[in-house]
């Protein structure tokens, strides 16, 4: 084979879904040339194949210009090289702590790192209940913590907590044992022998050394450590870092992730975009096992560095595995489909069992509820990151979305990402943010962003959201100044206005308002750039946040009025 | 009703159409499958790793009112408790030991510390923790095997001498029996149609069970019951109904539940429902992790799932079978969403198009 490949396939091998995408080497830059999905259950091989027939039958002189040879004969698809990222399975993590206080922080904590968390303190149940959470056998690791100094609901639940940390510990050796905040003074009652110091205990600081996943940098993560036995990891307080709990926070994702996961891939990939563009990037990915929000913006000096933060959240994922009420009734809530909550629940756990089934008709419809519903508890689980201005580009990206029409994805992050001001709006078709996201070395990275700036995202189009309209009739009118000419609409307060604008065009879009509203600043009139997409230009002039009737019927109606003027088909 | 008829019209491997590789496979039986029976804190564990168990050996004590005692281990004594290490000396967690269940001076009305028996949680301050309780029910193995792990607290392992077929969802106990079909695949049996004369039995029941055949099932000493599918609520009725059971002080015998396709209402598969068929008569046991049906039957000569027949398990043709006639590349279907599909022939008719993800075919 040649020392310099010229084509690779870009995998992104999720909870469900097996994304491949065929990247070329043609005219001095890399490009999409094909991409598909599958069941990951299925072989992957043949979707390889069909990519690489598909190039070859549209363009042979493309494909005969990639294709990887050796002696001159052409490599079948097993041999070309592949960048890989795959989603970390779900880990539980048994949090136990003294008081309720403590338990709250902590398992704040192992959520926004991606774990799947059970959790109890001594004062809410007693030493049987945690040795029970603690000897599950979907257990993989326990996170012990205590405040730094510990606080007078903790002091006296302590050596109990400690005892039974040790004595789990001794049952289950394949267990991670997290101690956090001042428990870990604690480390030297883990070793087997006796008080002193354990010899296999690790610092959050060496934890991180690994891979350095520090919470504005989504670095490589360090390689998995659950095949280590007994090990023990001494991690800071659940308050530490800033925002609060960032600290204990970094360490449980990296104590997590594999090396190659798909999550932090996409996170690094957005960092790397907010840089190329030097605008201001939010991504939202829903699987099937969990949910990625990650903001980043360019900051600094000529907008040199990145500012990154993100959250991974098990709980927002699109088909939980044991779903709850809460679950249950967000889904209930963005259904448009007339379903009792028990036969929701049974729909939710097949789309569990069998996510890739039922993805037309009704069940395409509760697919897009359900992917609503674990948006609203991604958002819920991160407040911290929905402050400010709009970012200019939303990026959706996630199997979730894969049987979605694209508008209908567009018209999803309106109704959820309610923040005042105008944004791009685009999805990552061929999930290849993950791939690209776990090459580490940065430049290279950048590089192959730069290459396929203009194949990497389908545009679903502009979003332009005002807050703070007066009700009424008009609120005011807008223009939209574009290549085929000029468009004008009236503003109603409460109504959803679409304006067609195909991808690739671009337009000025003036506001006219009659009284101040927030767009981005406080303000009567305002003018925007706008980008079209697959949505076209959608004016939401909705309640922030959004309002919906309490009445389940009323409620249905108004989602599916909608829906149906973006969806095309609906009805067939 | 009729089964296994129509391994008689099957095409050979090379005749059949592209593609059908991009099917997902349900694999139909697993050779010595691995199964677990968890426990929780103070069930005992009463054979150890390499143990050889047959049907019907007791493996194991499930407490049903454990509590945690203060013991204090000074004059006390370990059990005899073959899953723990010979090597291991003295008290540990996990370990089996008779004890006084309160230290001197706590006492109360009570003049003489009470003597315990229970399973060790951990040691603070020099006195220990001791999950203990005074009732007891057996949990016997389902089928012969060799133990691969006997961990107190956690879970007993067994590979199991034997075969499996796997389901999507499994309730309740170990539990075994004789197979009988008390329906055909797509019928649901009602409540009235069981008898104690199925006392005993492991059923299948068809399509879908419902909470109240659960609970006639349970009272004629049934020991299972198989189905295509079953509510996510009746599921969490059984589990109120185990838990009252295991609160009771007359214990019924274990049963188990196992639905082959999830939680809507479908036809037990045909290759499924040849297997079953086949194992009419036949002691075979219900597990729930992972949830599999298992049986012993090395003389028994089962059908070859054919290598053309796929099953649609969603949508409007959900349960239906026809023959693979090739792939149908990416099809418009219901609400306008755009779709890989393959091209199925019912009997009789032409060939039909459906998602392939709807798609599955026995291997």
């Amino acid at each position: 084979m040649t020392s310099e490949p010229r084509a690779f396939f870009a995998l992104d091998l999720g909870a469900a879904t097996a994304a491949a995408s065929l990247i070329g080497h043609l005219d001095g830059r890399w490009r999409l040339l094909a991409a598909g999905a599958a069941p990951v259950e299925t072989p992957l091989e043949p979707l390889l194949e069909g990519l690489a027939v598909q190039v070859r039958v549209t363009d042979p002189e493309a494909f005969a210009a990639i294709a990887p040879r050796e002696d001159g004969h052409e490599l079948g698809t097993a041999a070309w090289p592949r960048l890989v990222a795959r989603s970390t399975p779900p880990s539980r993590l048994a949090v136990l702590a003294g008081a309720r206080r403590q338990r709250g922080l902590l398992e704040r904590a192992a959520r926004r790192a991606g774990w799947r968390v059970s959790g109890g303190s001594l004062d809410e149940t007693d030493t049987l209940g945690l040795a029970r959470l603690a000897l599950a056998a979907d257990v993989q690791a326990i996170l012990l913590g205590a405040a730094d100094p510990p606080g007078a609901d903790e002091r006296a639940a302590l050596p109990e907590l400690v005892a039974l940390a040790v004595a789990v510990a001794r049952r289950r050796p394949e267990l991670q044992i997290i101690l956090a905040g001042s428990v870990a003074e604690q480390a030297g009652a883990f070793r087997a022998e006796g008080p002193g110091e354990p010899s296999r205990a690790r610092t959050a600081g060496d934890a991180l050394d690994a891979g350095a996943v520090a919470p504005d940098s989504p670095a490589t993560a360090p390689a998995a450590t659950s095949g280590d036995a007994s090990e023990l990891i001494l991690g800071p307080d659940a308050t530490a870092g800033q925002p609060e709990g960032a600290a204990l926070r970094a360490l449980l994702e990296a104590l997590r992730v594999r090396p190659d996961d798909a999550r932090l891939g996409i996170a690094r990939a957005t960092a790397s975009l907010a840089f190329l563009l030097e605008r201001s990037v939010e991504t939202f990915e829903v699987g099937l096992d969990g949910a990625l929000r990650c903001r980043a913006r360019p900051s600094g000096e000529a907008h040199g560095r990145v500012q990154t933060e993100w959250i991974v959240a098990a709980d927002a994922a699109l088909a939980p595995p044991e779903p709850d009420e809460h679950a249950i009734d967000g889904v209930l809530a963005w259904s448009t489909v007339p379903l009792d909550r028990y036969r929701l629940a049974d729909r939710l756990r097949e789309l569990r069992l069998a996510p890739w089934s039922d993805a037309a008709g009704e069940g395409a419809l509760l697919r897009v509820a359900a992917a609503r519903a674990s948006l609203q508890r991604l958002i819920d689980a991160s407040p911290d990151l929905g402050g400010g201005p709009a970012p200019d580009l939303t990026i959706a990206s996630g199997g979730a979305w894969a049987a979605a029409p694209p508008p209908v994805v567009a018209l999803a992050l309106a109704d959820l990402v309610r923040r005042p001001g105008a944004t791009q709006l685009a999805l990552d078709h061929a999930r290849l943010l993950g791939p690209i996201g776990t090459i580490e070395d940065e430049d290279e990275r950048r590089a192959l962003l730069l290459d396929l700036l203009e194949d990497l995202l389908a545009p679903l189009g502009s979003l332009i959201l005002p807050a703070g309209l007066r009700a009424g009739r008009s609120a005011g009118r807008l223009l939209v100044h574009g290549d085929s000419g000029t468009t004008e609409l009236d503003l109603v307060p409460g109504g959803l206005e679409l304006v067609d604008l195909p991808p690739g065009q671009a337009a000025t879009a003036e506001l006219d308002f009659r009284d101040t509203v927030r767009l981005g600043t406080r303000g009567r009139h305002f003018a925007t750039r706008v980008s079209g997409g697959l949505g076209g230009l959608l004016v939401d002039l909705r309640d922030v946040p959004l309002r919906l009737p309490d009445r389940p019927e009323r409620r249905r109606e108004l989602l599916d009025a909608w829906q149906s003027a973006l969806w095309t088909g609906l009805e067939a | 009703m009729s089964v296994g008829t129509w391994a008689e019209q099957a095409l050979p491997p090379s005749e059949v159409a592209a593609g059908l590789e991009r099917v997902r496979v349900c694999r139909l039986l697993v050779p010595a499958p691995q199964v677990r029976i968890r426990l929780a804190p103070g069930d005992r564990p009463l054979v150890s790793a390499g143990d050889a168990v047959l049907p019907g050996t007791q493996v194991a004590e499930r407490l049903r009112d454990a509590a945690v005692l203060d013991v204090d281990l000074a004059e006390g004594r370990p059990v005899d408790e073959p899953a723990i290490e010979p090597a291991a000396e003295g008290p540990g967690p996990g370990r089996w030991w008779v004890g006084a269940d309160v230290p001197p001076g706590r006492l109360g009305r009570r003049s003489r510390p009470r003597r315990a028996t229970g399973e060790l949680l951990h040691e603070v301050d020099g006195r220990w923790r001791m999950v203990a309780g005074e009732h007891r029910h057996p949990i016997e193995a389902p089928i012969a095997g060799i133990v691969r792990e006997a961990r107190p607290g956690i879970a007993i392992g067994l590979t199991v001498s034997g075969t499996g077929l796997p389901a999507a969802i499994g309730a309740g106990e170990p539990a075994r029996g004789r197979l009988e079909l008390a329906s055909g695949p797509d019928a649901e049996l009602r409540p009235g149609e069981l008898d104690v004369g199925r006392a005993g039995a492991i059923l299948v029941v068809g399509s879908r069970i419902d909470a109240e055949l659960l609970s006639r099932a349970r009272a004629m000493g049934i020991r299972g019951v198989i189905a295509g599918g079953i509510a996510s609520g009746d599921l969490r009725g059984l589990a109120a109904s185990e838990a009252r059971q295991r609160a009771s002080l007359h214990q019924l015998p274990p049963f188990a539940v196992l639905a082959l396709e999830g939680h809507l209402r479908r036809p037990v598969a045909s290759p499924v429902m040849a297997v079953l068929a086949a194992l009419v008569g036949r002691e075979v046991a219900i597990v729930s992790d992972p949830p599999m049906l298992l049986f012993d039957a090395p003389d028994l000569a089962l059908p070859e799932p054919e290598p053309d027949r796929v099953r649609v398990t969603h949508g409007a043709l959900a349960g239906r079978e026809g023959r693979w006639a090739g792939l149908g590349g990416l099809r418009r279907f219901a609400a306008g969403v755009q779709l890989e599909a393959g091209l199925v022939r019912f009997e009789p008719g032409p060939p039909v198009a459906v998602p392939l993800a709807d798609l599955e075919r026995f291997g």
